[in-house]
């Protein structure tokens, strides 16, 4: 019980944490990795969120590359 | 493609495909409360919902796993695949309204968390006849519920193709894992075989269709082409090739569509940069072949999609002797323009 109490508030911090980035994320972040969401409608930006509230790392790790290249 | 992105696709041919799909749905459901009520007067509101929901989610999977393999032996069938990602999310929002109504008739009534008693209320692991089937369910719904928010082309460029197609390709987990689900949990509410007999045909059904597709791909690929000469080799005569459509020959394990268009014929890679989908199936739209399962567009003489859009494929060199064709099945880089061989 305690065991799968855990994993849930584990897993409830991690998609809170996902639900927070998503928000920077799709006014900023989807147009500066994929220059397709450049200019794209307020529909696209929302559809997607679900997907960034689950695999944020992949596109945080994504976002700080593509910023890193454009500053050097 | 890589134009800017928009919430639903939408177009005429994927309006008509969701009416069918939604019109569906409705009469299903509404044949199945009307039935079941007649059948059994003293079904609860509750079970109505249950039962009506996961039949269908169940019923909407098999078609979806079903389509693939007709589209391979069928082209008649390629219309289903056109958007075949609309009825996998809407297979899962009825998995999650089955799901969600079961959790909360079973669960959310006492003081544990619902998700919490959903695991801890059964724990009888190792037995057959009262196994905790509905984690199964769960599982199942999880994977689905991956698929379904990743199912915008968005995610397919942002988490690779690779990865994509991996995170897909466990629908078939999820299948399995809903099987178990169905088979292990009615033998604990219900005596009547009939669920057991239908989801069996179900799986029987699909196992079928993959085998058979698998064995004529297979046919395909093992063609084997002997006379070469400096690195071409003889495919086929030049008549073979309709006007505006390919045939599709693998040498070396590379898979190569030969088109013809204005009587001239061009080689390209037979795989679409979107989901891999079997270009020398399609057909020349416009000028540009077209990818039979959603529509990408490459030019026949270099592979690449018209702009604004930036896919690229592989060419290869195709000449024609004496009426006969002859394919370099060695690579350009994608996206190289090639002359294409004159049909006289
Ligand atoms: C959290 C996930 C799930 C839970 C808690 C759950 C729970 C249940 C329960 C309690 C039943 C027996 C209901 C009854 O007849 O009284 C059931 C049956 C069934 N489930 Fe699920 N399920 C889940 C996911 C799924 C999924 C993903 C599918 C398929 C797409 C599915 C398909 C079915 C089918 C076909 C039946 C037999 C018909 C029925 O009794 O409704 N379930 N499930
Ligand atoms: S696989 Fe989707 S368009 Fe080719």
């Amino acid at each position: 019980m305690i065991f799968i109490t855990t994993i849930l508030i584990i897993m409830a911090l991690y998609l809170l944490a996902g639900l927070v980035f998503a928000i920077p994320f799709v006014i900023k972040g989807v147009a500066v990795i994929d220059e397709g969401a450049r200019g794209s409608s307020w529909g696209f930006r929302l559809i997607i969120i679900p997907g960034v509230t689950v695999f944020w790392p992949v596109l945080l790790n994504k976002w700080l590359h593509a910023s890193k290249i454009k500053r050097s | 493609m890589s134009a800017s992105y928009v919430a639903v696709g939408w177009n005429r041919q994927k309006k008509i495909y969701d009416w069918l799909i939604a019109g569906f749905c409705f009469t299903y459901l509404l044949l199945f409360i009307s039935v079941t009520l007649i059948v059994n007067e003293q079904v609860t509101f509750e079970t109505l919902l249950i039962r009506s929901t996961s039949t269908l989610a169940v019923l909407l999977l098999h078609v979806i796993l079903a389509i693939g393999p007709l589209c391979r032996l069928d082209k008649k069938f390629l219309p289903l695949l056109y958007n075949r990602r609309h009825l996998g999310v809407t297979m899962f929002t009825f998995a999650l309204a089955h799901g969600g109504f079961s959790i909360f008739q079973f669960h959310a009534l006492g003081n544990t968390n619902p998700f919490v008693s959903l695991f801890i209320s059964n724990t009888n692991f190792n037995s057959f006849a009262a196994f905790p089937f509905q984690a199964l369910g769960f599982f199942a719904l999880l994977i689905f519920f991956l698929m379904a928010i990743t199912s915008h082309d968005f995610w397919l460029h942002n988490l690779s193709p690779r990865v994509w197609k991996t995170l897909h390709m466990f629908v078939y987990l999820a299948y399995l894992l809903v099987v178990m689900h169905v088979m292990l949990g009615v033998i604990q509410y219900e005596n009547n075989p009939v669920f057991v007999i239908i989801i069996l045909a179900g799986a029987v059904t699909l196992i079928t269709l993959h085998l058979l597709a698998g064995s004529k791909e297979r046919k395909l690929d093992k063609r084997k082409f002997s006379l070469e000469q400096e690195g071409f080799m003889y495919v086929c005569p030049a008549e073979e090739i309709e006007d505006s459509r390919a045939k599709i020959f693998c040498i070396d394990k590379e898979r190569i569509a030969v088109y013809r268009h204005e009587n001239k014929l061009y080689a390209i890679h037979n795989v679409c940069k979107h989901q891999g989908g079997p270009l020398g199936e399609g057909k020349i739209l416009d000028g540009c072949i077209t990818c039979p399962w959603h529509g990408y567009q490459y030019l026949p003489h270099n592979g690449q999609s018209p702009p604004p859009f930036k896919e690229k494929v592989s060419t290869y060199d195709v000449k024609i002797i004496d009426g006969k064709v002859w394919l370099n099945p060695v690579p350009f880089p994608e996206g190289t323009e090639r002359p294409g061989a004159t049909i006289k």
